[in-house]
């Protein structure tokens, strides 16, 4: 029977959680399609292939000293052997900093199209039709795919994960790796820094909308004192270096759950939202009715951030 | 170093955006500017070329439009450029545009270097440096947030998730996507603006460079989301609105 395989992703012998989502992905698309859900495991020694095999029925493990750390070519490879040595459909693979960096190659390699970056997925017509957030997430598309096989990448929560429950059958499968071009030499931490924002009950977090570091530091630190609790920013704040890097929120910073989370200024990126859209509260304050971070808040204020982050002083 | 920063111009997403037919978006009401993760692609080339010498080409796929940025980046201190210009490059997919990019830069020659953005802003596909990677038959890395030349080896830091960062090396030729905070991207100077305007921008077409590639996906439809869970807009001026939220943050979610 035809199959629609996720390919894991583990750090450190983990699986990590996004696999778990693309588990639960695959076991409702491939019964749509009347396919079967398998996953395919890389790895040097094959220990992670059976831990996967606690979330989907069919795991295909590819052992190769190579694959011991993640590469473009060592995963393009390996996903291409269990691609060619079963009958797959379409290939579920995370939008994350691993996934993007292969994915696109492992379509080209096996002459498909790709629909990357989607939240959803149903089928119409016998075929898989993807859903897609554009422009800022503003905008949303469908797409499909004109070949006979598909790769799609799946955002971070667009499915719930998967519970561990059965016992896949681990079956291994032979590929030759061929030179791995890219060398990964160390890991290093980026992010350490005094301020530890996750432990906090209230976040007034600024953005792009603060428009220069010194009103970042008027704004939004002042309203962070006076209610109590810390302040935060988006990634640009950060990256012009308004404030330090321990205190950003969202996929390539902390990820934070504040009783109340204040965004002032920010529009509501989904990677920004992927670190704090579990807070209870959340309130935008953004001057454009359209921002996205207006379809997560509990509450929000249309508004100008320097004539009503004032006024809420007055009344604090 | 011979370097090539692929630049896509896209609209500023704090436009108000409107769809037509669900095929395209109004571009009347759109401002555009340059893709911002390319602006740190094209800052990186620059650093590269004050460093080692040599020349930053610019290449953009897109309509008439899109030479103001690419001017944009030729007042930051790029060299010359290539802007294909092509209806049907516009209406293919990623895959159309990613071929049309690597063959316009194939036909520059001996290119050492590729740097994109992350993402496009617009699209938010991820795809498009990958793909040029393979059609090169060449390494590549994403979300690259350091970056160090010694002769033909790089040193490129990836960025993963949590704060932790892959110290990686890899050879040139090569297709590095850049991420934001790897640099401050310069503001161009007047003179910079001055010398722009008759820099070299070579218009052309996919079969100019002999690209001729099929989309492998189709598009449906557009549409503005509308979200199950909608923010309570609190109404007034913003002294009200503002007085309104604190009471109800004190007394109706009792977060304060
Ligand atoms: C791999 C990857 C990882 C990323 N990781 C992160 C991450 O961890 N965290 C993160 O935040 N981003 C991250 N990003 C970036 C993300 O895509 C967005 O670019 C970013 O979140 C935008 O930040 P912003 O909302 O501050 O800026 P913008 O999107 O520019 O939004 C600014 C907002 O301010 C509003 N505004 C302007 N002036 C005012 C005013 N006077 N009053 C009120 N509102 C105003 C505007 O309407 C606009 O909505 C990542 C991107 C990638 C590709
Ligand atoms: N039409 C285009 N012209 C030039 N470069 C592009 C174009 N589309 C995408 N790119 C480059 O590819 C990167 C990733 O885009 P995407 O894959 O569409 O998210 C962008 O940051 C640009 O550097």
């Amino acid at each position: 029977m035809a199959k629609i395989l996720i390919i894991a992703e583990h750090f450190d012998g983990k699986v990590e959680d996004s696999t778990l989502e693309l588990c639960k992905a695959a076991k409702s698309l491939a019964s749509a399609l009347g396919a079967e859900p398998a996953a395919a495991v890389f790895s040097k020694d094959g220990a992670v292939a059976n831990e996967v095999a606690k979330y989907i029925p069919a795991v295909f493990s590819v052992e190769d000293a190579n694959l011991e750390k993640y590469s473009a070519d060592g995963y393009t490879a390996a996903a291409k052997a269990v691609v060619e040595s079963q009958d797959v459909k379409g290939v579920l693979i995370a939008h994350s900093y691993y996934g993007v960096d292969f994915a696109a190659k492992l379509a080209l390699a096996l002459d498909c199209g790709i629909v990357s970056n989607c939240n959803k997925v149903a089928v119409e017509g016998g075929a898989p039709v993807f859903t897609r957030n554009t422009y800022n997430g503003k905008i949303q598309e469908n797409k499909k795919v004109k070949t006979d096989k598909f790769v799609a990448t799946f955002e971070k929560g667009a499915f719930d994960m998967e519970a561990a429950g059965g016992a896949g059958a681990v079956t291994k499968v032979a590929a030759t790796i061929g030179a791995v071009r890219t060398t990964v030499k160390e890991i290093v931490e980026t992010m350490a820094g005094a301020v530890d924002i996750s432990q906090a009950k209230v976040i007034v977090a600024g953005g792009r909308g603060l428009k220069d570091g010194d009103k970042y530091k008027d704004v939004i630190i002042p309203l962070a004192k006076k209610v109590g609790g810390e302040y935060a920013a988006s990634r640009p704040v950060v990256d012009s270096g308004w404030t330090e890097a321990a205190r950003q929120v969202g996929q390539s910073g902390k990820s934070v759950t504040p009783d109340l989370y204040i965004a002032a200024g920010i529009s509501g990126a989904i990677q920004h939202v992927a670190g704090m859209k579990g807070s209870k509260c959340i309130v935008a304050i953004n001057k454009d009715p359209e921002a996205p971070i207006f379809n997560i808040a509990t509450y929000g204020i249309v508004g100008d951030l320097f004539e009503v982050i004032p006024a809420m002083m007055e009344n604090l | 170093m011979k370097i090539v920063v692929c630049l896509k111009q896209v609209p500023d997403m704090e436009s108000k955006f409107k769809i037509i037919d669900e095929k395209k978006i109004d571009e009347s009401q759109i401002a555009f500017k340059i893709n911002d993760f390319d602006n740190y692609a094209v800052e990186a080339a620059l650093q590269l070329k004050e460093k080692l010498g040599g020349e930053v080409v610019i290449v953009s796929a897109g309509p008439a439009r899109a030479q103001k940025d690419v001017r944009q980046a030729f007042a930051m201190g790029a060299d010359w450029g290539i802007q294909i210009d092509d209806p049907a490059v516009e209406a293919g997919d990623n895959y159309v545009i990613a071929e049309a990019l690597q063959k316009a830069i194939a036909s520059i020659g001996d290119v050492e270097l590729v740097l994109t953005g992350v993402q496009a802003e617009d699209d938010q596909a991820s795809v498009t440096g990958v793909m040029m990677a393979h059609l090169m038959d060449a390494p590549h890395v994403t979300n690259v947030v350091k970056l160090e030349v010694n002769g033909k080896d790089l040193t490129v830091n990836r960025e993963l998730a949590g704060g932790k960062n892959e110290v990686i090396n890899l050879s040139i030729p090569a297709v590095l996507a850049i991420q934001s905070g790897i640099n401050e991207p310069r503001y161009p100077t007047l003179p910079g603006i001055m010398k722009a305007k008759k820099k070299r921008l070579d218009v052309k077409k996919a079969a100019d460079f002999g690209a001729s590639a099929a989309a492998k996906t189709e598009f449906i439809k557009m549409f503005i989301p509308v979200s199950e869970h909608k923010a309570e807009i609190i109404q007034g001026d913003p002294k009200t609105a503002a007085a309104t939220l604190v009471n109800k943050l004190k007394n109706e979610a009792k977060v304060l």
